[in-house]
């Protein structure tokens, strides 16, 4: 079986402007040598500290940038910038202000062949799948937060990619918002069948709706282990986050994680506190 | 705004879902707060009407009686009460003088403030559009918008004439800036993760544009169009006292050096009253394309 996705040795450099004290520009090493193959309808958390070049991994997935070397191979070809075979979540929803819900979810929907009926009646099926069923006419700024998600998720889910890229979604919703919305994701993901690729700085989160974490190393981030999950069904209704396997997961993944947060800091980066933020030196 | 926070009845009804209740049941007390929630309501927009004209309604009165009261007979000739001025208003509409000079001054200032508005949106995109085109001329957009237009009357009676061209020509510069001016910062102040988002669908550089961008502009373009309003009438009264044989600023100097001193305060009435219309009509049409803005004030 080929994979979906498939990084070959992809390294992204970026020129930094060159700062006070610097005379010119740096070149700043953000993701170097990843390999990594992600199977077709696999569900991949990618896990690592804030800095260590998740979102820089995931616009290069999504097409948004080029990598300065490897490959990025979708379906065994290499990706020629962005498209609906692939749809992207973003951390701060990014919903179009002046549209309402529904005319979120066409937007992209606008990019096919349908007419204007075909495309209303696929974005309120796709908003039901949200349970967003009679929220159509609503502004983005008539929502709550975990329901702009919720559209903003429908409008990737729309035109029906065979990827989801998803930049830590549920990082800015309370945690009871947060937990719903990991659950319906991972109805939607069996529903659908889309491979979906999921970053996140929280451990829990990548245990949780992971069937493999990718866990980054800090800057240049690498790949530093992956980790099969193997947990009992999530549909139960039981408390899985307490499971001793899930327990135990979540351990491993804390050590490897603070590896890395403790090497960041060694090597005089800014301090990253366990969950990802960065505080103060 | 303490009476809204105090007052249940008068609290919008907006949550998300409808509250699942037995209407029938509740119908008789339903109808009794409802309607003692429309009287006060209508009380309270009443006494709130009451209020925002007292300025307005004061000031009226001490046109009114100021004059006859407060300064001598001869300057009164100069300041006639409220009601000598509006009887002057009367016959002025009577004899269909004030239309006449109604309507040059609109038409003038409708064409002038047309030319501007096609003319700043069209050329702001453009420039938007083409990064170096921006660097380079907004330099010398900055010195013309400071400048102000009437320093430049002169200027243009002096290559146009004082006929219409030059009249509309002036407004359509008067009120060209604004709109260019906002068009551009509308254009620059798109939120970049939305286009992130539409790139991310595979969209052209023109239909990011044409889907995001533009739309996004929209409301501050708004704004530089009710801006360029009050800009177009402005100058258009100054360049109508300057030379002009119609028109409302006409109006005002031809009657004050041929001495109808309450003649000339009609004019200046419809002038004030045009300018106000003129501006409500703006402010609405902005609200209405920026209903999205959660922070709209339509100002
Ligand atoms: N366009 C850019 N130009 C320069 N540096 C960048 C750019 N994008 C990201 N970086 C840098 O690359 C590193 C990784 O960033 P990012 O991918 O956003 O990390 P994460 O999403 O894991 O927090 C950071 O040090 C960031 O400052
Ligand atoms: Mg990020």
């Amino acid at each position: 079986m080929t994979a979906k996705i498939s990084l070959r040795g992809v390294g992204k450099q970026f020129v930094v402007r060159p700062s006070r004290d610097q005379t010119h520009a740096a070149v700043l090493d953000a993701l170097r040598d990843i390999d990594l193959d992600i199977a077709a309808g696999e569900l991949l958390t990618l896990l690592g500290p804030s800095g260590s070049g998740k979102t820089t991994l995931l616009d290069l997935l999504g097409g948004l940038s080029t990598p300065s070397s490897g490959q990025v191979l979708l379906d065994g070809s290499p990706t020629t910038g962005p498209g609906l075979d692939r749809g992207i979540v973003f951390q701060q929803y990014a919903l179009f202000p002046w549209r309402t819900a529904l005319a979120n979810v066409t937007f992209g929907l606008e990019q096919q062949n349908l007419s204007r009926a075909a495309r209303d009646l696929r974005a309120r099926e796709y908003l039901e799948l949200v349970g967003l069923a009679g929220f159509e006419d609503r502004y983005p700024h008539e929502l709550s937060g975990g329901m702009k998600q919720r559209v903003a998720i429908a409008r990737s889910l729309a035109y029906e990619p065979d990827v989801l890229l998803m930049d830590e979604p549920f990082a800015a919703l309370d945690a009871q918002t947060r937990e719903q919305l990991q659950d319906e994701l991972l109805r939607i993901w069996r529903t659908t069948g889309a491979t979906v690729v999921f970053i996140t700085h929280s451990i829990e989160e990548a245990v949780y709706l992971g069937q493999r974490v990718a866990v980054l190393t800090s800057r240049p981030g690498r790949i530093k282990e992956v980790v099969d999950i193997d947990l009992p069904g999530r549909e139960g209704g039981t408390d899985l986050r307490s499971d001793p396997a899930f327990v135990a997961y979540r351990h491993r993944l804390w050590q490897l994680l603070h590896e890395e947060i403790a090497r960041a800091r060694d090597a005089g980066h800014r301090r990253i506190q366990p969950d990802g933020t960065e505080g103060a030196a | 705004m303490s009476s809204i926070l105090t007052d249940p009845t008068t609290r919008p009804p907006r949550s998300a879902e409808p509250a699942p209740g037995r209407p029938e049941a509740a119908a008789p007390e339903a109808v009794a707060a409802q309607r003692r929630s429309l009287v006060h309501r209508v009380e309270r927009s009443a006494r709130a009407g009451v209020w925002r004209s007292a300025a307005v309604v004061l000031f009226l009165l001490l046109w009114e009686i100021g004059p006859q009261t407060l300064i001598t007979p001869d300057t009164r000739v100069f300041l006639p009460p409220l009601h000598v001025t509006l009887g002057a208003w009367v016959d002025l509409v009577r004899d269909g003088t004030l239309q006449t000079h109604l309507q040059a001054s609109l038409t003038r200032s409708v064409l002038g403030f047309g030319i501007a508005v096609v003319g700043g949106i069209t050329v702001g995109l453009v420039v938007s559009w083409y990064a170096t085109v921006q660097s380079f001329l907004t330099p010398l957009l900055e010195l013309f918008r400071n400048t102000a237009a009437l320093a430049l009357l002169p200027v243009f009676t002096l290559l146009l004439g004082i006929g219409e061209v030059s009249k509309v020509s002036i407004v359509a510069y008067a009120a060209f800036f604004p709109v260019l001016l906002n068009t551009i910062a509308g254009v620059r102040t798109v939120d970049p993760m939305l286009i992130r988002a539409a790139r991310s669908l595979g969209l052209s550089q023109l239909r990011v544009f044409q889907k995001v961008v533009l739309p996004s502009a929209v409301p501050t373009i708004f704004t530089g169009v009710r801006m360029a309003g009050t800009a177009s009438i402005l100058v258009l009264i100054a360049a109508e006292m300057v030379g002009a044989k119609a028109g409302l600023g006409y109006l005002i100097v031809n009657s004050q050096s041929s001495f109808q001193i309450p003649q000339m305060y009609a004019g200046i009435l419809t002038v004030s009253l045009l300018g106000l219309a003129v501006n409500l009509g703006l402010v609405r049409l902005e609200r209405h394309f920026s209903r999205w803005r959660p922070d709209a004030t339509g100002r």
